[in-house]
């Protein structure tokens, strides 16, 4: 091997560890991430009326410029992350209540210094503030919502759009049927699995008529999404998968016999009819 | 010239409630099948424009329910049926003539499978060929556990009550499994091996008009000439 060729495979080799590498990283980064404000989609964001200062204030409250090189944390914190979300209580604040109350800022309390790392989210974290569209209809607002929420909770989304609410709601468009908030509640974001007749209550908004062993209907029946400690969910998944299973297996078998059966008695047929024509 | 108009006698094979049964089956499976497997793959376009063109969720929810009420209503007449052949015509519900499995439909299915490899003739059938009795027993039985677990599902408040929550789960996947092998087997085999069969392709006419030809019935079901003229003798 002469060294030209030697390096032209060097160069590919670099070629493709830099492609790579550029593929990585534009996964890791937020796709539609900017420094600066989109103002063409902010102008027809449901916050559009609003000026820079009625979130942002001056920016310069406590006496340093913005941007401060000098700043510790300079270019190291996420604004989405660090913003003062009690600002959003002005206009929102039953929302703001609600979320207090709810399982997230639960979560963000527990692990405040892991906050970020843990992800507990934030107003900003679920709303663009920035590009989220006022007056969406119900059924604009549980598809944005299912996406969102499947973005942390991927086992349960994935089973919540297996499930008949999720059909009806997202993919077919049925406004009666629930959507993610409609049982864990909007901003509360609450579980359901600890306490009966907690979820009861939400079952009644739909189905007045039910009783308690209602609840043991399993709509995020996918295994990755049950937490292990919570073995009666588990067990009642389990018996699930082994029923179906079998029932797979049954369905499988059925068609494979009685295709290869019909499939070699057309075979046959058509053979037999083509040899009388030919004798013919 | 005797024995070929002979051959060409026109034989009654489906009295007018069966023709009448099996075109509302097929009216009501249709519509199941199609409503069902809409709800199904909702994700594709396709079953989202047929959904919204039945009446969205709402209207096909109801085609639904109401088609599987036909269809079991259906099943439930052909049933005061069997009572009456059995009680006033003193027919016989489980003699060689009848959809009752009998050995013979063992040996004529290994029979079949030595015509298939070319090693013997085609078995000579009763009344109803072994294939002919599945699609009956298919869709009887089947329509029973599809009905059970329909129930279940269109009504979860009542039955959790009887069962653990879960079981509605669990009626969930059988439904659906079910439905794949119905629908798998009534549009490959029962499509295949009677309606698209070289000798009747592309339609088996007797189950709409009830006739079919003595020359016919000696070559698919020579055991049908005896119940046929069983009286008549």
């Amino acid at each position: 091997m002469n060294t030209r060729t030697c390096c032209k495979r060097g160069l590919l080799f670099i070629v493709l560890l830099v492609m790579g590498a550029g593929s990585v990283c534009a996964r890791i980064m937020p796709d539609q991430s900017t420094w600066f404000v989109d103002m063409k989609r902010f102008s027809q964001a449901a916050h559009t009326g609003l000026s820079c200062e009625a979130c942002h204030g001056t920016m310069k409250e406590d006496g340093r410029l913005h941007p401060d090189p000098e700043r510790p944390d300079f270019l190291q914190s996420a604004a989405k992350r660090v913003y003062d979300y009690a600002r959003c209580k002005k206009c929102h604040a039953k929302a703001y209540e609600r979320y207090l109350a709810g399982e997230h800022a639960t979560a963000m309390e527990k692990t405040p210094q892991d906050a970020i790392k843990t992800y507990a989210p934030t107003c900003g974290d679920c709303h663009s503030s920035h590009y989220d569209p006022a007056h969406l209809s119900r059924v604009e607002i549980g598809k944005r919502m299912t996406e969102v929420c499947g973005v942390c909770h991927v086992a349960q989304k994935e089973s919540y759009l297996e499930n008949y609410h999720g059909k009806a709601a997202v993919n077919l468009g049925y406004d009666k049927a629930a959507y993610c908030t409609d049982c864990h509640g909007a901003h509360t974001c609450k579980s359901l699995k600890n306490d009966k007749t907690v979820a009861l209550n939400v079952c009644h908004r739909c189905h007045p008529k039910a009783s308690e062993d209602f609840t043991e209907f399993v709509i995020h029946y996918d295994e990755k999404g049950i937490a292990e400690k919570d073995d009666e969910k588990n067990r009642y998944v389990s018996r699930i998968h082994l029923v179906s299973a079998l029932s797979l297996i049954f369905v499988i078998l059925m068609l494979c016999a009685f295709y290869s059966h019909t499939f070699l008695l057309m075979l046959r047929k058509i053979h037999e009819k083509l040899r009388r024509h030919d004798g013919e | 010239m005797e024995s070929n108009r002979y051959e060409n006698q026109i034989c009654v094979r489906f009295c007018v409630l069966h023709r009448l049964l099996h075109i509302g089956v097929m009216i009501t499976f249709t519509l199941l099948a199609v409503t069902g497997f809409a709800l199904k793959f909702s994700t594709e376009t396709w079953a989202q424009g047929l959904i919204s063109f039945m009446g969205g969720v709402p209207g096909a929810g109801w085609l639904h329910r109401v088609s599987a009420a036909m269809f079991y209503l259906i099943v439930m007449a052909h049933l005061v049926w069997l009572g009456y052949y059995k009680l006033v015509l003193k027919g016989h519900l489980t003699g060689p003539h009848s959809l009752f499995p009998q050995i013979k439909d063992f040996q004529d299915l290994c029979q079949n499978f030595r015509y298939i490899f070319g090693k013997g003739e085609p078995p000579l059938f009763n009344r109803f060929s072994y294939l002919e009795k599945v699609d009956y027993w298919a869709v009887l039985l089947g329509m029973q556990s599809m009905g059970i677990t329909g129930l279940l599902m269109g009504y979860p408040e009542f039955f959790s009550t009887l069962f653990p929550g879960y079981v509605i789960n669990i009626a969930n996947d059988l439904h659906f499994h079910e439905a794949v092998l119905a629908v798998g087997y009534i549009a490959v085999v029962h499509m295949s091996a009677t309606h698209l069969i070289p000798e009747v392709f592309p339609l088996e006419k007797s189950i709409f008009t009830g006739k079919t030809t003595k020359a016919k019935i000696m070559k698919d079901h020579p055991g049908e000439w005896n119940s046929l003229y069983a009286d008549e003798k």
